[in-house]
């Protein structure tokens, strides 16, 4: 896994949806269900260590190097980080502020 | 008028009178039994085993094996055996011709009439039971992991079980569910087995079991029903909350998406051996007793792992339909497609490069991180229940089972001292 391509999978519903749209961050989600997107943001290697470690993550280094079972509100925390920031690149600033 | 339950017997509560029981226990041994037992002791008990007074002997038991029939012939496919070590059976003298008292939670729970102190080849069994002798397979893992010895003999419960919130209005024994059917004037019904809380893909199963069961019948009044019957057992790590299951179950009829005139949720304690065919035969017989005329049957039916084809259950159920008094439904998936803009079931749908299937894993995802999903996915109203299950009931207010739920949860049962 080369550094910072680790994903981290953000639902986006229709009311995220709208707010990144606004942004013009709409392009960068996928659809995965009936409407259901998904929003992939990278964290590094280093990232990837911290949030396993502090956050109770697991890091799927056997597929598809996603970083899974995040608790909820840093998942939210990621999603508003983009939304202030308008940009992905936002997990350092997160991690700097949990 | 005897209801009639598996094998053509009739379904006879095994309950003892309180002040009865006080009487027959005193001075008899008490072994302290687990979790699973007691689950048993309760299906037994209150007919969802019939034609199983007890927990198997030695004869019953080999014939389950050799031949997945009790002794008269009567088809059953899983072994249903109480365990104990062999200094359990010395210290509390077990033996042969003896009653002895089972105790759960530290409270008399039920007579065991003792008949057969035996021993099993575990390995035969496995191969019988779950087509494997691994040890990694669930189901061998709990018969290689059972104590020494097996004891048969006759089980009377002694109290019946106080069934905590949220439970007791889903605790729908087969007399009192046959009751309930009666009531709702359902000429059919069928079966839906689940572990789940519900998406739109489990409730168009439903919806197409029900068309599928209604068949032929006149639609002037409302006359078939699902009944939702949760297995409520041994939990492992991920698994959804008991509380979530049976309420966001429910939640579905609570929002009108069906309605008490089509619908029933209810649970049976059991503790999932994924025997996969065998076991589809077993959850049809739990559901003959509960008087249910039809059962649900999908991809994989109580599989684990690819131990099992996808439609490995339907071949043996249908190989077995002359022994059991309930219709099988078999069910295809159901899917979403963007050209259809609906839920729409693989049978039907013909934009195959489009369509997108319902995973356990991606619904898990979405549930996890408590992000509300399009109402095509999940029902608004099934959503905000699973939230609130999670905050009241969850650790960590989660809706999955963690290492804290297992140690803080509330008993679904309690056995109360007598």
């Amino acid at each position: 896994m080369t550094d910072g391509k680790n994903p981290i999978y953000i639902w986006v519903n229709e009311e995220r949806y709208e707010k990144l749209k606004e942004l013009g961050l709409d392009k960068h989600t996928e659809e995965r269900l009936a409407g259901m997107k998904v929003l992939t943001v990278y964290a590094t290697n280093e990232e990837a260590d911290r949030l396993v470690k502090e956050f109770g993550a697991k890091h799927d280094t056997s597929t598809t190097g996603s970083i899974e079972l995040l608790p909820p509100y840093l998942k939210d925390k990621i999603f508003d980080k983009v939304v202030e920031k308008k940009s992905l690149e936002v997990v350092s600033d997160v991690l700097k502020e949990v | 008028m005897a209801e009639i339950g598996h094998g053509g017997k009739e379904i006879k509560e095994r309950i003892m009178k309180p002040d009865e029981a006080k009487e027959k226990i005193k001075g008899l041994a008490q072994v302290p039994i687990n979790k699973q037992i007691a689950n048993e002791i309760i299906d037994i008990s209150y007919g969802w085993f019939t034609p199983l007074e007890g927990f198997m002997n030695k004869k019953q038991v080999d014939s389950v094996v050799k031949d997945m029939k009790l002794p008269d012939g009567t088809l059953w496919p899983i072994p249903i055996m109480l365990d104990l070590s062999d200094k359990e059976i010395a210290d509390y003298g077990v033996e042969n011709g003896k009653s002895v008292v089972l105790t759960y939670q530290g409270n008399p729970m039920a007579l065991l009439e003792v008949e057969d102190i035996f021993e099993v080849d575990r390995t035969e069994m496995c191969q019988s039971v779950f087509g494997t002798t691994e040890e990694k397979h669930p189901g061998c893992h709990r018969i290689y992991n059972c104590k020494d010895k097996f004891v048969g003999g006759k089980i009377t419960l002694l109290k019946e079980p106080t069934i905590n919130e949220p439970f007791g209005p889903y605790f729908l024994p087969p007399l009192k569910m046959r009751e309930v059917i009666k009531e709702r004037g359902w000429d059919r019904s069928v079966a839906h087995q689940t572990r789940n809380i519900p998406h739109t893909g489990h409730e168009w199963l439903m919806k197409g079991a029900f068309f599928q069961t209604h068949n032929d019948l006149p639609v002037e009044k409302p006359n078939v029903g699902v009944v939702v019957n949760a297995i409520i057992g041994e939990k492992r790590v991920k698994d959804y909350i008991d509380e979530a299951i049976i309420l966001c179950q429910n939640e579905l009829q609570n929002a009108g998406y069906f309605g008490p005139h089509n619908h029933l949720t209810s649970l049976t304690f059991w503790d999932m051996r994924y025997a996969g065919p065998k076991e589809a035969i077993f959850h049809a017989i739990l559901r003959v007793n509960l008087g249910i005329t039809h059962h649900m049957f999908g991809r994989d039916h109580a599989g684990v792992g690819d131990y099992y084809g996808g439609y490995e259950a339907h071949h043996l159920l249908e190989s077995v339909r002359d022994q059991l008094d309930i219709t099988p439904v078999y069910s295809m998936n159901w899917l979403y497609c963007p050209v259809c803009a609906e839920i729409t079931s693989e049978g039907l749908c013909n934009h195959k490069d489009q369509q997108q299937k319902f995973s356990g894993t991606l619904i898990r995802s979405i549930v996890t991180d408590g992000v509300k999903p399009p109402r095509l996915i999940i029902r608004p109203e099934v959503f905000d229940r699973a939230m609130e299950c999670a905050n009241k009931y969850g650790a960590q207010n989660s809706p999955f089972v963690n290492e804290e739920y297992l140690e803080t949860r509330t008993p679904v049962f309690d056995i109360e001292p007598l």
